[in-house]
Formats: C-alpha cells, sequence, structure tokens
C-alpha cells in the first residue's frame, strides 16, 4: 500500500515536471505543439502538485508511519489540526506547499485576460522553468514520500512549540506572499525580453504586486503576533536574523508597489521598477531558504544539509546573474525619456523609494555582519537591537514627512504653499493635539514628539483624502486603499512610539494567596493547579486582576510539559483592554512555596494590530478597487 | 565633454557622496552596538572587564545553581576548562538545566563575576547554542 502510494505520488511529480518542460517551450520559440491549450496544461501542472498535496496530507492524518516525513514529523496523539500544520512544519513538506503555490500561480496568471497571448506564453514559460527547477530540487534532494522499511508504532513528533493555531496558517500566507512574488518576477523578465515595460505591463502586474504584498504583510504580521504571545518576552519584533529576512523583501516589495503605481501613471521609472521586482523576488527566496537551511538559526531552522543549502545558492545565483545580465542588455531599451518636474508625486515616491532601500540596506548590514565575522575572523557577536533603532528612526522620520506630502502633490506639478494652505487645518489640530499630549505625559523627547505629530497628520490626511465628506454621504474615492494603508501605517507608527516609552514590566516572587502591584493594576493570586491533557502536563496558575476596585478578568499562565518530544513551553496570559494589555508569565515552579511570575503592562498593543491590519486591508482593497475600474474601462 | 555626461556624472557623484555618508553613519552604529560573544576562557584571556555588555556562553555547571529568593540566581558557566560566576536576576528560561547550554548577556566584573541582565531561552531541549558548540569544541569536551 505505501508502495503503491509512493509510486502514484513520484509520478505525479514527474508529470508536473514534463508538462513544466511544454510549458517553458515558448521560451526556445517552439510553437508546433498545439495539443494542448496553453491554461489547460498549466491546469495539469496544478492538479498534479494539488493531488500529491493531498496526499501526503492524507498521509499525515491517517498517521502513516511508513514513511520517513510523517515518522520524524508526526504522533498519532497529535490533534488534527498540528497533524495537518505538520504537514508544512518540516523541510519537505514545506519545500512541497511552496510548489503548490508556485504553479498555482502560474495557473491562475495562464487564466487571466489582462494580457496578450505572446505575453502569456512567455510569462508562464519563465514561471514553469522554475517550477521545473523546484520539482527537480524535490524529487532528488528532499522528496516528502520516501518510506522506510521499519513497522514504527508511533512518530516522533512535532516541536510543541509549533503547536499553535496561528502558527499553522502562518507559514501558507506567509509563502502566498513570497512566492506571488515569482509570478512578477517572471513577468518583469517577460517584460525585459520583449522591451514592453510600460503603462499596460503595469496594468497587467498591478493586481498581483498588490495580493502578493498583502499575503507578505499578513504572514509578517501573524508570525510577529505569534512571537508576542507565545515567547513571553512581552516584545513584538525581536530584530532575529529569521524576522530581518522576511522584512527585507516586504521592503523592496513595499518600494516595487508604487513604483508600479508610478509606472501605469506616468510610464517612468521602468528600470527601477525592474530592479525592485528582481530583487524583491531574490530576497524572497533568500528568505525562505536560508532560514530553513540552518545558515540563520532559530526555532524556524528545519535541517541543516549543505546539500540543499548549496543547491538553493547555485539557483539564486542562477536566477541573479541571469537577470541581472538580462537587465544590463535591455534597460536602454526600455527607458523611455521623461522630463521630471522636481515638486510632482514621482519625486516624492521616488525619494521615499530611496528610504525603504536605506532601511533594507540597515537591516542588511545588520543580518549579515555576524554572519562575515564568524567566517572571517571567527568571532561570535550579535547586533543589539539599539543599532536598529538607532539607524532607523531617523530615516522613519524623513519617510513619514514625505509619505505624507507626496499624494499631497499631483502627478504633474504643485505649488507647495497651496498644499500647505489646503492642509491648515488638519495642521493646527495636528500640533494642538501633539502639544497637549507633550504637556500632559510630560514627553521631552523631541524624536518621540515628531513621530508623535508626523503620524497623527499622515493619519488625517490619509482618511480625508481617501473619502468625501459630501453633507450627509461620505463617498469612498479610488484611491481608498492608499489612504487605508497609510493612515494604518500613521497608527502603527503611533503605537510603536507610545508602547515603546509606556512598556511597564516587574518580576516577582509570588505566594498563593498574595496580591501584586503593577502601575494601577493589582494582581491576586489565588491559585496553582496541576492537568493532564492529551498530548501534555499543565501547571497552571489562577490570578485576577482588578483597577480601582474594578474587575477585569482572570490570568491563567500556564507551563506545558510535552513528552513528543520532550518539551516544556510557557504559555502567556494576556488580558486586552482597549488602551492596553496586560500580560502574565510565568517560571516552572523551582521551589514548592513561591513561583516567579512576571507581569507586562503593554499600552497600545490592540491600537499597533489594528494598523497593521488596516495596511493589510489597504493593499486588498486596491486590488479590489483595481479590479473594478478595470472592467468599467473594458466596457466602455 | 558633452552636456548629458557631465549632468550624469554630477548626478552619479552626488549620490555616491550621499551614499557613502549614509553607510558611514550605519556603520559607526553598528559598531557602537555590538554585543561579542566570549567562553570563560576567552573572557578570562582578554580580561573583558568594565562596562560594555558581552555575552558569555558554555554549559551550566552540575550542583551550581542557587537560588536565593526574590528570583535571584547565582550559576557557574564551564567550558570544561575555567568557570565563571554569574548573578541573575529574573526568570530563568524553561529550559534552563545544569549541564545544558546557555547563553547570558550582560557584565563582566572587575572582581571576575558575571551580573547578568538576560538569560537566552532556546525552544528545544536538544538545542545547543552554536557559538558553545564552537566553544566547546575548542576546548576538546564536545561530545556528538
Amino acid at each position: 500500500m505505501s508502495l503503491a502510494i509512493n509510486y502514484i505520488a513520484n509520478s505525479l511529480l514527474i508529470l508536473c515536471l514534463v508538462t513544466s518542460i511544454i510549458q517553458s517551450r515558448f521560451l526556445f520559440r517552439i510553437q508546433n505543439y498545439n495539443l494542448l491549450s496553453l491554461s489547460q496544461i498549466s491546469a495539469i501542472q496544478f492538479l498534479s502538485i494539488l493531488v500529491s498535496f493531498v496526499i501526503l496530507i492524507f498521509l499525515f492524518i491517517t498517521s502513516d508511519f511508513n514513511f520517513d516525513l510523517v515518522y520524524f514529523h508526526s504522533h498519532s496523539e497529535k490533534p488534527l489540526i498540528y497533524k495537518l500544520s505538520g504537514v508544512w512544519g518540516n523541510h519537505e513538506g514545506s519545500m512541497l506547499l511552496w510548489i503548490l503555490i508556485l504553479v498555482l500561480f502560474n495557473f491562475l496568471f495562464s487564466l487571466s485576460r489582462s494580457s496578450s497571448q505572446k505575453f502569456k506564453e512567455i510569462t508562464v514559460a519563465v514561471q514553469s522553468l522554475m517550477i521545473f527547477g523546484f520539482v527537480l530540487f524535490l524529487l532528488v534532494l528532499s522528496n516528502p514520500f520516501n518510506i522506510n522499511n521499519e513497522n514504527f508504532n508511533d512518530g516522533l513528533g512535532l516541536n510543541p512549540i509549533l503547536q499553535d493555531p496561528l502558527l499553522a496558517i502562518h507559514p501558507p500566507i506567509l509563502y502566498i506572499g513570497y512566492v506571488g512574488f515569482s509570478l512578477i518576477f517572471s513577468l518583469s523578465i517577460t517584460g525585459l525580453l520583449t522591451s514592453e515595460v510600460d503603462k499596460k505591463w503595469a496594468t497587467i502586474a498591478k493586481p498581483w504586486v498588490f495580493a502578493a504584498w498583502s499575503f507578505l504583510t499578513a504572514g509578517i504580521a501573524l508570525g510577529s503576533y505569534w512571537a508576542y504571545y507565545e515567547l513571553g518576552w512581552g516584545g513584538y519584533w525581536f530584530w532575529d536574523p529569521v524576522e530581518n529576512a522576511s522584512l527585507m523583501p516586504w521592503l523592496s516589495a513595499t518600494a516595487l508597489i508604487h513604483c508600479v503605481v508610478v509606472l501605469q501613471r506616468k510610464n517612468t521609472m521602468q528600470s527601477w521598477t525592474m530592479v525592485l521586482a528582481i530583487l524583491t523576488f531574490s530576497l524572497s527566496l533568500a528568505g525562505t531558504f536560508l532560514v530553513r537551511s540552518g545558515v540563520l538559526n532559530s526555532v524556524h531552522t528545519f535541517a541543516s544539509d549543505p546539500g540543499r543549502g548549496l543547491f538553493i545558492l547555485i539557483f539564486l545565483f542562477i536566477i541573479l546573474s541571469s537577470s541581472f545580465l538580462l537587465f544590463a542588455l535591455k534597460s536602454e531599451k526600455i527607458d523611455k525619456p521623461f522630463s521630471h518636474n522636481i515638486s510632482s508625486r514621482n519625486t516624492g515616491i521616488m525619494v521615499n523609494n530611496w528610504l525603504l532601500i536605506s532601511i533594507l540596506i540597515v537591516v542588511f548590514l545588520g543580518t549579515m555582519y555576524p554572519l562575515a565575522t564568524d567566517l572571517l575572523y571567527n568571532q561570535s557577536l550579535t547586533v543589539g537591537p539599539q543599532y536598529y533603532a538607532m539607524s532607523i528612526t531617523p530615516i522613519i522620520i524623513l519617510f513619514l514627512f514625505f509619505m505624507i506630502l507626496s499624494p499631497q502633490l499631483s502627478w504633474g506639478e504643485s505649488k507647495l504653499l497651496k498644499i500647505l494652505n489646503e492642509m491648515r487645518y488638519i495642521l493646527v489640530s495636528c500640533l494642538t493635539i501633539t502639544f497637549l499630549t507633550t504637556l500632559y505625559y510630560d514627553l521631552f523627547n523631541i524624536t518621540e514628539i515628531l513621530i508623535i505629530l508626523l503620524s497623527l497628520i499622515l493619519i488625517m490626511s490619509s482618511l480625508s483624502s481617501g473619502l468625501n465628506f459630501k453633507s450627509t454621504k461620505v463617498i469612498v474615492k479610488s484611491n481608498f486603499g492608499q489612504s487605508m494603508a497609510h493612515a494604518g501605517f500613521g497608527i502603527f507608527m503611533l503605537a510603536v512610539v507610545s508602547n515603546a516609552v509606556y512598556s511597564q514590566e516587574k518580576i516577582y516572587d509570588a505566594k498563593v494567596g498574595s496580591k501584586l502591584q503593577l502601575d494601577e493594576y493589582i494582581f491576586d493570586f489565588k491559585n496553582i493547579e496541576q492537568e493532564e491533557k492529551v498530548n501534555f502536563n499543565s501547571i497552571k496558575a489562577y490570578l485576577s486582576l482588578s483597577k480601582s476596585g474594578k474587575d477585569l478578568g482572570e490570568f491563567t499562565p500556564e507551563i506545558r510539559f510535552y513528552s513528543d518530544p520532550p518539551t516544556i513551553t510557557s504559555e502567556t496570559s494576556i488580558i486586552h483592554q482597549f488602551f492596553s494589555d496586560v500580560y502574565v508569565v510565568m517560571n516552572v515552579p523551582q521551589n514548592q512555596e513561591s513561583i516567579s511570575l512576571r507581569l507586562h503592562i503593554k499600552p497600545f498593543m490592540n491600537i499597533l494590530w489594528l494598523g497593521v491590519v488596516m495596511i493589510i486591508l489597504g493593499g486588498i482593497i486596491t486590488v479590489i478597487l483595481n479590479r473594478n475600474n478595470y472592467r468599467e474601462n473594458e466596457i466602455n | 565633454m558633452t552636456d548629458t555626461v557631465k549632468k550624469r556624472l554630477i548626478k552619479f557623484l552626488v549620490s555616491l557622496i550621499i551614499f557613502g555618508i549614509a553607510i558611514l553613519i550605519i556603520v559607526y552604529n553598528l559598531r557602537d552596538n555590538i554585543v561579542y560573544f566570549y567562553s570563560p576562557s576567552e573572557i578570562i584571556e582578554n580580561n573583558q572587564t568594565g562596562s560594555q555588555i558581552v555575552r558569555l556562553g558554555g554549559l551550566v555547571e552540575s550542583e551550581s545553581v542557587i537560588s536565593d529568593g526574590d528570583s535571584i540566581f547565582h550559576f557557574k558557566i564551564t567550558d570544561g576548562q575555567e568557570q565563571i560566576s554569574v548573578k541573575y536576576q529574573g526568570i530563568l528560561p524553561n529550559l534552563f538545566a545544569e549541564e545544558k547550554g546557555v547563553v547570558v548577556e550582560g557584565i563582566y566584573m572587575n572582581d571576575g563575576r558575571f551580573i547578568a541582565n538576560k538569560v537566552l531561552a532556546k525552544h528545544d531541549e536538544n538545542y545547543m547554542p552554536p557559538e558553545v558548540i564552537k566553544s566547546l569544541k575548542e576546548t576538546g569536551k564536545w561530545q556528538e
């Protein structure tokens, strides 16, 4: 039975390999094959991977330990959802998921009607060439369907820290983002090959870029939210190499979405857009695979197999060198002469592009420097979070300033005085609010005050530009997605700064029955209980929270002892209030009498996540509104 | 030199200067915020005392962990050759245990004690910080 499944799955993968070769024929100008249409072959590509993915899911659900992958990464007593997430909680399975999304995008694009047949053929061909490379890698170096001849009774389990509902969906969402940029990459290569990087190209690429960007943002946000409540350090971003690896493609993707808009409107910045598209996909590739290959050490690392790491490096090298070579040959041809006006929206977007790339360089140096010193001088070191804060803060202030200014500028020429005049109500009210806040909270730090002021102006000006207030009706304008995302970023920055300034933390050695205090909050430590669950044992503490006599709820921080594999995890307990989160972590008890508890007050966390959600929604809304506009244009 | 070439050259130089300054600021910042990692032998050899924050890693020596209430812990970190006494106030990570690998961050004092403000948490009981593996290999105490 297992052998039969192994044969079927491998044949499906080989089928995908063969169809990918057929699809890439357009690159070599072979046109005389017309048995099936482009989208039909793409459908076969997609279905072959989909079915093999479903088979893998089936193997995990039925706990078939004859398969190595299931044996090493699953356990019969695991809840169903974690059997499912175990499918991509390992190297081979996550590779298959990666390929599944790669073929899905290929299939969806082959169905789309926005581009000419020739353009579509070449794009699908480039995409299929990549699919070929990855499927070959999967078959040869990391086959998920390898079987063993032992009869294992049970599996080795999944790292308990990964047994979390959020973490079950974090990889797929992040991957849709990463892999989405593969299509943008293929579109760019096609644009360069055909020397057709223009308004039309931007119109085809726009929905895909925004969709991929939204998923990437959501994927990073989910990871960050998970770290916030699972790791129990009270923070949401640690400048960990792995987090940085996902932030870098996001920064260049954010620059890219703005360039695509400029390209669509003004038919300029062609070569810069191509550079960003190639850069974003390269960083996405490096992000996923360097993380997984073990070069950057962390919880995300599955297996350190030098062979795999080498393959990815070679693949990355081929993609980078060939695409930049193509770019060097073609960039002269795609750039159209264009007379710039210094006070136009393009300038603003260009400046912020440079600022985003500067942040990217800061993050890149901070991430790579320890690797370099380790390799060159055999000296281990880490880069402290202070480095990032100090380097990025001045860039962010400039960035906020241009983020406010650019949308106010027209695509042609604008007078700065006129803009100041139009914004006078917003400016005056924001200055007043900031001034009052500064007085009320005794803020002295000039950077903090500046960021708060600029964020407030950004929120108000963005909202007022995306909505049209007409006496009784509120009309949503076509740039609503943009204004939503920009306002979201303002809210996010406001929360980040306030959170950094007003967070509080205290550690107690507490006995049952004692009352603990932090700021105005009283924590009543009621009880400790031991419990036995299906796949772990736990010690739970019960505390109730009150503020000035008012009951606010109950905390149940917990320590879990897993047996497969043997691991201890802490579950934080958080009470979310509108303006601040109160957060309790408990320690493994060292003795019978008392227990160490760490209490945190984290202000503005809800607001911070609200900002992030608005940024993601902004991207999605842009995709939807863009679609509608496209339909209208077609009808007209 | 034609006008367009001149313009391009000026453009190029200006961006080179701006870019250069930016990189300088970043690298300067980077150097200020580096936390070096040492094994007990290295920290004694280099005599890294003073106000600079460093990381120290090795194995927690067996039967060296003492708790004196108020979440204050004393323990010794060893690399098989030298050992350093560490004082730490706070919550120890779940996987902190005697004879297991550990990395602490803090200040190495003149009297030879290490005052830690962080004990780094790792997630897997079999996980050993790569730096610790490296220093154990150097002293010949590493066992596969």
